[in-house]
């Protein structure tokens, strides 16, 4: 059983995220852990609060991107960063999760870098044996 | 890594390499990308030669697809790229051919400032400049604009913060297309790009934004250096920012509202991340009013920063910045998209400019330059990198001839982020910098070595490539002395 994980990896002036899970809905908890890495060590407080998504599209890839760019916003716009995820659906058109958030704790966090968007750029999601391989380059 | 590029470059002069359309099927012209013998080989290292190749299936290009000798690997256009197309032969509109952060540029202030005068309190200048520039990840800015404010200011741009007491009458005439794109389209924004933008404007962000005091160290052109109001041995300020996470925001939303587009118009594209509409379509009008918006807000962005900077200097030296000469330069835009008359077949013809990455850089005459420059040309600024040198350069008529008026916008990345870090790895980049005459201050663990000068190329080789092809001309070489980065 392969266990979701992610890694960063480097692109010219900005970096990637390549994420492993065995199924799809499994990619999204490491995708998001992949996305704080980028942008340094973010430590989230313990008020939690529930947040819903429920995202539609043509491709799973489109659906993950879309999924990190609300990450993104949360984060920017609302200091909130995701703790938990349930996945509920994520198939080729729908990608639907409740995640748990915590307000981002400043003192303890150490931001290095703004990520600006999450981009289409090499963008993919693959079957590789045991599971799933997604690629994503964010914007520094 | 990334893997090399492999296909065809032939060489055309000692400063321009093509790539035949004969490449890939569906190029409609060919690519040209401008480099000399050492530059071209750094080129070939990753596949930024094959996004020139893509953006010259875009639909309505005009003469070639074009990468300036800064070019490096980017999303859709490479960094470095220029294109024009042509509305009335279907041209399109490419968010990818601006970048997430639209209109992100460069200003330079003047100062009548020696430096051995400014040596003494250059820490304290630094400290100073870090303490009243809001910078770094998540940093707001001191001016909140409400939503009705912020469409004000989307609309009139510089102008409308210059007229609420954050710069010079000056500052206004000294900007790209003064400072406001006229057909702007606030209205168009989602309300998440306004969210993101209440409170970034008079923020530096992080990346490679900063704010160099720099030494005028050498006059290449003392006819142009006098115009622009700088004098060897003088400090001068560089602001380097863009739009914030507005601008960002407004890309984002257009790629995703035009990914089905290019179908809907018949446009087959070999990447998605260059997805477009005929800039006379409804999608790409509300495109151009909405990246509009966005310019407008990086202007008056880096015309808040100008004021804040203003503020620290007087602090610093204890006189009214008006007293310490604190003119604004230039200030040039290298990531829009803008609508520009040019020679097309012997005939005047309004052309949609893609700069991603790249400098406008008008010629001496042209009609959009302001009187004090109309003789010598446009002023270009060109940042290097915080260890060694800027440019200030003037645009040529090789520009218009061959180029859209453009030219390269910064020494262009050698280095990923990662490898750099790697690079930094056991030294101190901050006492390196010091060690060169540099005090630098990053609010980020991690910023200074990301962008130390080994990450970038040396950016007089690529200003000379410009240089010898006749699209802009040295003016004067700045060496930093001082630098903020988030």
């Amino acid at each position: 059983m392969m266990e979701p994980s992610y890694e960063l990896f480097d692109h010219t002036a900005d970096m990637g995220i390549r994420v492993r899970a065995a199924s799809l809905p499994e990619l999204l908890a490491p995708a998001g852990e992949g996305l704080y890495a980028v942008i340094g060590n973010v430590v989230a407080g313990e008020e939690a609060e529930p947040v819903a998504f429920d995202l539609t599209g043509r491709e799973s890839a489109e659906l993950l991107r879309d999924y990190l760019a609300e990450l993104l916003i949360l984060f920017e716009r609302d200091h909130r960063v995701v703790t938990a995820v349930d996945p509920s659906v994520f198939t080729e058109d729908r990608l639907a999760a409740t995640v748990q958030t915590g307000r981002l704790d400043a003192q303890r966090s150490a931001l290095l870098r703004e990520v600006k968007a999450i981009t289409y750029h090499e963008l993919d999601v693959r079957l590789i044996p045991g599971g799933y391989e997604a690629t994503l380059i964010v914007d520094i | 890594m990334p893997e090399p590029y492999t296909g065809p470059l032939e060489r055309i002069d000692e400063t321009r390499w093509r790539i035949p359309k004969s490449y890939k099927e569906g190029m409609r012209v060919d690519g040209i990308i401008y480099a000399d013998d050492i530059l071209i080989e750094a080129v070939k290292q990753d596949k930024s030669p094959d996004q020139v190749a893509n953006v010259a299936h875009l639909p309505g290009i005009v003469k070639h697809s074009l990468a300036m000798p800064d070019i490096h690997w980017g999303y859709g256009f490479c960094i470095g790229g220029v294109a024009a197309t042509d509305p009335k032969q279907g041209g399109v509109i490419s968010p990818g051919g601006v970048g997430y952060d639209i209109n992100c540029g460069v200003r330079l202030l003047s100062t009548n400032i020696r430096l051995e005068d400014a040596q003494p309190r250059m820490e304290r200048l630094v400290e100073t400049l870090f303490k009243t520039v809001p910078c770094g990840v998540g940093r707001g800015g001191i001016i909140k604009f409400g939503k009705k404010e912020l469409r004000r200011l989307m609309t009139d741009g510089s102008p409308y913060v210059v007229n609420n007491g954050y710069g010079w009458d000056g500052d206004i005439e000294a900007t790209e297309a003064g400072g406001c794109i006229n057909d702007a389209r606030p209205d168009f924004l989602s309300n998440r790009a306004l969210e993101r933008g209440f409170d970034q404007c008079g923020t530096l962000g992080s990346g490679n934004h900063f704010i160099e005091v720099q030494l005028i160290e050498h006059i290449d052109n003392p006819q142009a250096a006098k115009a622009m109001g700088l004098t060897e041995g003088n400090i001068s300020v560089m602001i380097h920012s863009g739009s914030r996470g507005l601008g960002y925001q407004v890309c984002d939303d257009a790629i995703k509202e035009l990914r089905n587009i290019p179908r809907k118009y018949g446009i087959d594209l070999p990447d998605k991340q260059l997805v477009c509409a005929p800039v006379e379509s409804p999608e790409g009008q509300r495109y151009l009013g909405a990246m509009g918006a966005a310019a407008n807000y990086a202007w008056a962005n880096r015309q808040v920063l100008t004021h804040l900077t203003r503020q620290a200097f007087a602090e610093v030296f204890g006189q009214p910045s008006e007293r310490l000469g604190m003119s604004l330069i230039y200030d040039v835009a290298h990531n829009i998209a803008k609508m520009e008359p040019y020679d097309v077949g012997g005939k005047q013809t309004e052309l949609c400019v893609h700069r991603k990455g790249a400098t406008r850089a008008f010629p001496p005459g042209h009609p959009e330059l302001p009187d004090r420059y109309k003789s010598i040309g446009q002023p270009v600024l060109v940042p290097g990198d915080m260890g060694r040198s800027s440019y200030v350069l003037v645009g040529r008529p090789g520009a218009m001839e061959h180029t859209f008026g453009s030219c390269c916008h910064g020494a262009g990345r050698r280095l990923s982020r990662g490898a750099a870090i790697r690079a930094a790895k056991g030294r101190s980049i901050r006492r390196e910098l010091l060690d060169r005459g540099v005090i630098a201050k990053a609010r980020g663990r991690t910023g200074l070595d990301e962008e130390q000068p080994d990450a970038y190329k040396d950016v007089l080789q690529v200003v000379d490539v410009l240089h010898a092809a006749d699209i802009s001309h040295r003016v004067a070489r700045l060496r930093p002395v001082g630098v903020i980065k988030g």
